[in-house]
């Protein structure tokens, strides 16, 4: 108690002291950028996650080759949850002697638990509804175009006449690709005794849940302890919509990237400020020592006083953090809808115990050694000054730093690319400033009188001048980091998704429909045609071995061997997918090939050389597997997972599928379109894209906010880089001047310091900020081709060294204005 | 600025022989209890060549009466001429340059940069005039302070004696020709304090150079020429020959 009365007074006594207040603050920014961030990211990731429920039409759900047992649902209920269940099959609907193969969705009228389903009653407008009624079913418009219907009136499906209630507009899976033919909605009643759903119909079953966070996790927790149905699987909105997850997860990279090197920042901002603290205090403690204080109370003493100023600290930081959170939350929050509002406390409370482990982390250094001053430097100034060639203490805030990185970075890889690259920077730091200060020595008698202070200033200070140079560096290549290299990058990430990427997707065009459609599409204004032959078949042997007798470790497998696969062949590679073994099969190998992608590799453990048997219609074909590609799935291409070589392929049975752009408000052509092509499968991706750009460029202004905190950080390294030095130039300066030192020899002496200073650091940095975001773009963020603009990094560097000049000048006016009275006053 | 500087050449208006001149000099502060008279009317004159001592006891005035003089400060009413240049009118830009070219110092408390060697720090005078020659004079003067050996030492590793040693070598490097000591032996005990002062006067001697010294030790007064008392910011004893020169 006694302990914390003597701190809580040696803290309002320090308070002026500016080391002080660059601890404060420093902790005070570090906090709030890692309590934004991490706000921030727990809310996207339910955003995202709710909003990929409303793809799904629910929460989580399970998909299963078979009626799910009753068990599934009753507990759901129980957990408070709603429940729909429903199934999907194709079947031929007849009507006016025509018939049209339609995918058919079965549910119950509960159905969609999230997001919405548009109908239509035919009189343009539509309404948002849910499942039809007994007796009744929805069609799209292709299936209505196809069978010549419109609404009202009836049409045959499996045995049953059922009335077209209404035109389906929209269903909330829309945007997925899974639509092979014109959909139709019905009754799971309906379907049931139709007898489509009984054994052996090729129906999958589906049951969707949706309910409180808490429930659904509940649910989640008691159906993977349940044996699955065999065939069956969990349907969660992690695992929907691959692309916006993908989205999401760059998204969060930046973010936390941003927070990790505002928080680095701060670090060095500490750690410089408590030497500071810790010289100034060396008198002091001497004394209290030499008055017979033990160590242990001095040591307490300085700890309890800078966890008096860390409390308050980590709780302003954290309510800021939740205010500026819930700010930016305000504007993003029209990304998602039907999510959850609560504000999350956990991150911000996280950030606060991060930002006291900082502070511990790099402060404690230089303050556990203070506490070993002796007595005796009371009487000898260089007895406080204990010589060790290596401080193993001085690891704490290296370990503490790499802790951050890896807690905060989320991914090992990311964590030691930067980790290797601040080590690297600082290593070359320290290196090019050794450098710097045995030229300037060698230099310094032959130079300009004026540069000869300067330089000899710098060399003298050699201790000071590296440390300086390096936490410069490292503060300078975070912040390059985060204004040059990361905005590069969000733009790159932002040029992969064009506004004129394909935003649709057409199937089943067949080979005589090829060209009529391509020119039909040219005069609608449509461009960017890829098209590709697609074939439907089945895996049939892996090595002469059938695939029913093989037994794989990987549960996938056996599913993707029960299923109808989508194949096609070409005699280029296409974009945005590289060969990573083998070599690709180009027009006509002499056997027939196949490239796979890397999941089908993982999957069945297949490898260059082996032979894979397929039945397509009527016919096999065995391939050997020519090569293995890692596919860009994120591209909205068309992509497959197997790619034949067309020489063997060509005369399998097909049809087309291709992508296209299409500018908005083209319905009524495309209507046309799908009237004269009344088979084809259009699928629009236009909302899904949407979506990825919304993230995107809602991530790019969060990133900027985040961007903020982390200038305000660097500025703070610098002015506790450049405050670490001036006691001693305020004293230098007065001495000099009583000596008749003019005051633009000072002026020219700290010019050339400082200049040369922020040039080392402004270099290294440059090259440091340049190195680790090739190695980021590749490794991280996966986008191909990423340039650093060398040219505005190395402008930022002579910008920051004249930065760094100008504020050492301005540090230098209060300097030279110290009265030389001082000096006799001192004495 | 620059044209007060050029004004500085000589002794343009000072008598002959007087290097130091103040009249009626008076120093006055705003303290938190009103005004606190530091000094009051205090004139002197020291003459080119002469050693001259300022006695009095801790708080009498001596150390800012030291700052006037050498021009660190303004007084607050009267007037001081050094080499005839009235400093009064001139601004700290030129008073640094009458300083640089006429004056060195040496205080009680050393004022040695720590991070520089002791050659470095004896460089410093001739480093601000950029001479060519800075470090083959400094060791010239580290030679005669008998310190050659420990030149590449830095100030924490010296003793105060050895110290106080180097910062006389720095005031005499540049060869001023009015040196300001400050309580020059006060941090330092007897026999290294009689054998610094020896030091001091030797080298006085030595460069004719004129010494004005605060001290309240009245032995190393006495081994001045002439010495003046304070007490309380005033001359209680008006400028006079000192009883006893020691050699």
């Amino acid at each position: 108690m006694r302990l914390l009365t003597l701190s809580f007074r040696s803290l309002r006594r320090e308070w002026h002291l500016p080391e002080l207040r660059t601890l404060g603050a420093s902790l005070v920014l570090a906090v709030v950028a890692l309590g934004v961030v991490a706000t921030l990211a727990a809310r996207m990731e339910r955003g995202v996650l709710a909003s990929a429920a409303e793809l799904i039409g629910g929460d989580l759900g399970i998909s299963a080759p078979q009626s799910l047992p009753a068990n599934y649902a009753d507990q759901a209920r129980a957990d408070g949850l709603q429940v729909t269940q429903g199934a999907s099959f194709p079947s031929v609907a007849f009507a006016h002697e025509q018939s049209q193969l339609l995918d058919v969705l079965a549910t119950d009228n509960a159905y969609p638990l999230r997001g919405t389903m548009e109908l239509s009653q035919g009189s343009g407008g539509s309404a948002v509804g849910h499942g039809p009624g007994v007796g009744t079913v929805y069609l799209d418009h292709r299936a209505l175009v196809a069978l010549n219907l419109k609404v009202g009136d009836s049409l045959q499906l499996g045995g049953r006449d059922l009335r077209i209630a209404a035109e389906l507009v929209r269903l909330p899976d829309g945007g997925e690709l899974v639509a092979m033919a014109p959909r139709a909605l019905m009754n799971i009643a309906d379907a049931e005794q139709a007898g489509l759903l009984g054994v052996g119909s090729r129906a999958r079953h589906r049951l969707l849940v949706a309910g409180q966070p808490a429930p659904v996790s509940d649910w989640r927790n008691w159906v993977e302890a349940q044996t699955l149905p065999q065939g069956a699987e969990l349907i969660t909105p992690e695992q929907t919509q691959e692309r916006m997850r993908s989205a999401f997860d760059r998204a969060s990279a930046f973010l936390r990237l941003t927070a990790l090197l505002s928080a680095l920042l701060a670090g060095v901002a500490i750690a410089l400020a408590a030497q500071r603290y810790a010289r100034r205090k060396t008198n002091e403690v001497a004394l209290l020592r030499a008055l017979g204080t033990p160590r242990r109370q001095v040591l307490g003493l300085l700890v309890g006083t800078l966890g008096l100023l860390a409390v308050p600290s980590v709780i302003v930081g954290g309510l800021i953090a939740l205010g500026l959170a819930q700010v930016t939350w305000s504007f993003a929050s029209q990304l998602f809808s039907a999510i959850p509002t609560t504000l999350p406390l956990g991150p911000a409370t996280a950030a606060a115990v991060m930002g006291l482990a900082v502070l511990a982390g790099f402060s404690l250094p230089p303050l556990a050694r203070l506490a070993e001053v002796p007595p005796v430097a009371v009487f000898r100034e260089s007895a406080a000054r204990r010589v060790r060639r290596f401080d193993a203490l001085y690891l704490v805030p290296a370990l503490v730093a790499l802790l951050l990185i890896w807690s905060q970075s989320g991914s090992a890889k990311l964590a030691g690319i930067l980790a290797v690259s601040l080590v690297g920077v600082a290593i070359v730091a320290a290196l090019l400033s050794a450098l710097l200060l045995w030229i300037a020595r060698r230099v310094a008698p032959g130079a300009h009188p004026a540069l000869r202070l300067g330089l000899a200033a710098l060399a003298r200070r050699r201790g000071m001048s590296l440390v300086q140079a390096t936490a410069l560096s490292l503060g300078l290549v975070a912040l390059l980091l985060l204004a040059i290299v990361a905005p590069a990058m969000l733009e790159g990430w932002r040029s992969e998704l064009p506004s004129d990427t394909p935003n649709w997707f057409v199937l089943n065009l067949q080979d005589d429909q090829r060209e009529g459609f391509e020119q039909a599409l040219t005069r609608i204004g449509g461009n960017k045609l890829n098209m590709l032959p697609l074939a439907v078949g089945k895996l049939t042997a892996i090595n002469g071995k059938p695939i029913d007798q093989m037994q794989f470790k990987d549960e996938r497998a056996k599913d993707w061997a029960d299923r109808q696969l989508r194949l096609s062949w070409a005699s280029e590679l296409p974009p945005r997918n590289q060969v990573i073994a083998g070599e690709w099969h180009g027009e006509h190998p002499p056997e027939a090939e196949v490239s796979i992608d890397v999941m089908w590799r993982d999957m069945y453990g297949l490898k260059v050389g082996d032979m894979m048997s397929f039945d397509i219609g009527e016919g096999t074909i065995n391939a050997r597997v020519g090569s293995i590609r890692k596919v860009d799935w994120t591209s909205f291409r068309v992509n497959f997972f197997l790619l034949f070589d067309p020489a063997h392929a060509a005369s399998l049975p097909h049809t087309w599928i291709a992508s296209f752009y299409l500018p908005r408000g083209h319905s009524e052509d495309l209507a046309q379109l799908s009237r004269d092509y009344s088979n084809l499968s259009l699928i629009d991706v236009d909302a899904m894209l949407d979506r990825v750009r919304e993230i995107v460029n809602q991530v790019s202004g969060a990133v900027r906010w985040v961007l903020g905190f982390s200038l305000l950080a660097g500025a703070l390294v610098l002015a506790a880089a450049l405050a670490s030095s001036a006691q001693e130039r305020r004293h230098e300066a007065a001495l000099l001047r009583t000596l008749g030192a003019r005051r633009t020899q000072l002026r020219m002496a700290a010019a050339c310091e400082f200049g040369l200073l922020g040039l080392v650091a402004g270099l290294t940095a440059a090259l440091g900020a340049a190195g680790t975001g090739i190695w980021l773009g590749h490794a991280i963020f996966h986008i191909e081709h990423f340039v650093p603009p060398i040219g505005s990094l190395l402008l930022a560097a002579f910008i920051a060294a004249l930065v760094v000049m100008v504020l050492g000048l301005a540090g230098t006016a209060r300097v030279s204005r110290t009265s030389p009275m001082r000096l006799l006053r001192e004495s | 600025m620059s044209g007060n500087a050029s004004a500085i050449s000589g002794n343009p208006q000072g008598a002959k022989g007087v290097l130091l001149d103040a009249v009626d000099v008076s120093k006055s502060v705003q303290g938190p209890e009103g005004r606190l008279d530091i000094l009051t009317a205090v004139s002197l004159q020291v003459r080119e060549g002469e050693s001259f001592a300022i006695v009095g006891a801790s708080g009498s005035g001596k150390t800012t009466l030291l700052g006037l003089l050498a021009g660190l400060d303004t007084p607050s009413s009267g007037h001081i001429a050094l080499d005839g240049h009235a400093l009064e009118r001139l601004d700290e830009e030129a008073r640094a340059d009458l300083r640089r070219r006429l004056v060195g110092f040496v205080f009680q408390s050393f004022h040695l940069l720590p991070a520089l060697t002791a050659e470095e720090n004896v460089m410093l005078p001739l480093e601000l005039e950029g001479r060519d020659d800075a470090r083959a004079r400094a060791r010239e003067a580290l030679d005669a302070v008998e310190l050659s050996a420990r030149r590449r030492h830095y100030p924490a590793q010296l003793s105060g004696g050895e110290q106080q040693r180097v910062a006389i070598a720095r005031a005499f490097v540049h060869a001023p020709r009015l040196l300001f000591a400050d309580e020059p032996t006060g941090n330092l005990d007897q026999r290294t304090g009689q054998h610094v002062s020896d030091l001091l006067f030797s080298l006085n001697q030595e460069h004719h150079t004129t010494l004005v010294l605060v001290t309240h030790d009245p032995k190393l007064a006495a081994r001045c020429a002439r010495q003046v008392t304070l007490d309380n910011g005033r001359v209680v004893i008006a400028p006079r020959a000192s009883a006893a020169v020691a050699p």
